[in-house]
């Protein structure tokens, strides 16, 4: 069953489930929504949908979800053959994809608000969502660190899940922030494996990996 | 200005680029497709574009902002704006000395490249960078040697000064959960380069023994993560 997904360009949580679309390779339909500077998430019209006056929303026949982690798990689960993205044939990484799912919100609170400040100017107390999105930051890095002397390339094992497309966003987008990745070589190794799967989509701030670029490609 | 650490090798893949900043020096440091690991000043020749935004091919860097193409030794060698010039042999990347050894990549600014004799077979264990300067850095990493989850009887030994390099002797009691690091008759080191990134900013760069267990490096990154911890509390409580 296909959905619609209004949608913002710009938007890390929206980029979430186009991505996941786009690697299971899923057709869907797009609204775009003006989040700025139209501000058409704030609408009675679309408040009316959703009452929090966030995007993305995913609407289909039978279902209307308002939470990027539910949307992703929505949709491996009913076009993932493989079993891999929502493993549910396997307790132990099911039980951590959930719990990275968590985390990933911790990186819209911090990251992606400081990204909303730095990027549309959004007011906000700058330096503790910085000290937050450095301590989330480190987090991820630790586990990461840890993840690769186990030989292990994503979050919750040798595969990626929906977990690593939830957190990938983000963590990836944090230059937008003012947040490098300079300090972070083990986010820096996993970003580039995500940025290296086949059916990969792109975002303003988060490009392809040099590997899959044409060859003498150049922004002009 | 000495020779320093800025990565552990297994930290820059072939056909990658970092930046990597070294008392304030700011760099790219890229692998070629072969291997070859270059670092030059993070300032693209034609309109200073940061290099390590760019891309490896083959053997070049490729600036991302026009797409000029720099070779090993720093040279362009195609413009794609204009294929079929020859660019001039002026246009050439900044290049600094650069050497790999025992799984550390080690770059001086200034000079000839000289990096710490540490023995050859190590493994990588993980960087970490910490808020406070290279010598709260040093001080920490030797205060907390005996921190958990390694504790006890180990000994630590200064082996370089500049750049700053400290090994880790035979951590561990009988008791630990890191069994391998226990072996008395073929204990485990762990070595620490330290990087200068500024005044406030400090990398540590850690490998370990080539026997020591996975257990063991993870318990050695969980170690890493509290003394970090504690030197940057002490520097907070100090300002
Ligand atoms: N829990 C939601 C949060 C979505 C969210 O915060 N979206 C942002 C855009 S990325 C938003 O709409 N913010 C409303 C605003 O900032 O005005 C999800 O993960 O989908
Ligand atoms: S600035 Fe690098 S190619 Fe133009």
């Amino acid at each position: 069953m296909s959905f619609t997904l209004h949608d913002y360009v710009l938007s890390g949580n929206c980029y979430k489930v186009r991505l996941l679309a786009q690697i299971l390779g899923v057709a869907y339909t797009v609204k775009p929504v003006d989040f700025h500077p139209g501000k058409a998430h704030k609408t009675p019209e679309f408040l009316a949908l959703n009452p929090h006056g966030t995007l993305p929303v995913l609407e289909s026949d039978n279902t209307l979800l308002t939470d990027s982690s539910a949307m992703l798990v929505w949709i491996a689960q009913q076009f993932d053959t493989t079993h891999t993205w929502w493993p549910t044939n396997d307790a132990h990484r099911l039980a951590l994809t959930v719990q990275w799912l968590g985390f990933s919100a911790k990186l819209t609170e911090s990251i992606g608000q400081l990204r909303l400040h730095t990027m549309l100017n959004r007011p906000a107390d700058a330096a503790t969502l910085n000290t937050l999105s450095t301590e989330n930051l480190r987090e991820l890095e630790n586990h990461l660190c840890e993840q690769s002397i186990r030989g292990l390339a994503f979050l919750t094992g040798d595969q990626p899940t929906v977990a690593d497309i939830a957190c990938f966003a983000y963590s990836a987008l944090s230059p937008d922030a003012g947040i490098e990745h300079t300090l972070y070589p083990a986010i820096r190794g996993w970003l580039h494996r995500i940025r290296c799967l086949e059916g990969f989509l792109t975002m303003p701030g988060i490009y392809e990996a040099h590997e899959t670029r044409n060859e003498h490609t150049a922004a002009s | 200005m000495t020779t320093q650490p800025v990565s552990l090798s297994r930290d820059l893949a072939e056909k990658q680029v970092m930046r990597a900043e070294l008392s304030d020096v700011d760099m790219a440091v890229w692998r070629s497709a072969s291997g070859v690991v270059s670092a030059w000043e993070n300032r693209c020749p034609h309109r200073g574009m940061r290099l390590s935004h760019g891309f490896v091919r083959g053997e070049s860097l490729a600036c991302a902002y026009h797409g000029w193409h720099y070779n090993c030794e720093g040279a362009c060698h195609y413009i794609p704006a204009h294929p079929e010039l020859e660019p001039p042999k002026t246009i050439k990347a900044n290049l600094y000395n650069v050497t790999e050894a025992s799984g550390i990549i080690w770059v001086n600014a200034v000079g000839t490249v000289s990096p710490v004799t540490l023995p050859s077979n190590t493994q990588a264990v993980r960087s970490v960078s910490v808020h406070c300067s290279l010598e709260i850095a040093a001080q920490a990493f030797k205060d907390y040697c005996s921190l958990s989850p390694i504790t006890a009887n180990t000994r630590t030994e200064v082996v370089s000064e500049s750049p700053y390099v400290l090994a880790l002797k035979a951590p561990l009691p009988a008791n630990s959960p890191t069994p391998s690091m226990q072996d008395k008759s073929n204990p485990v080191s762990v070595f620490i380069a330290l990087q200068r990134v500024n005044q406030t900013t400090t990398v540590a760069h850690i490998t370990a023994s080539e026997h020591a267990s996975e257990t063991d490096c993870i318990a050695l990154s969980r170690w890493a993560n509290k003394v970090r911890t504690h030197a940057e509390v002490s520097v907070g409580s100090t300002e």
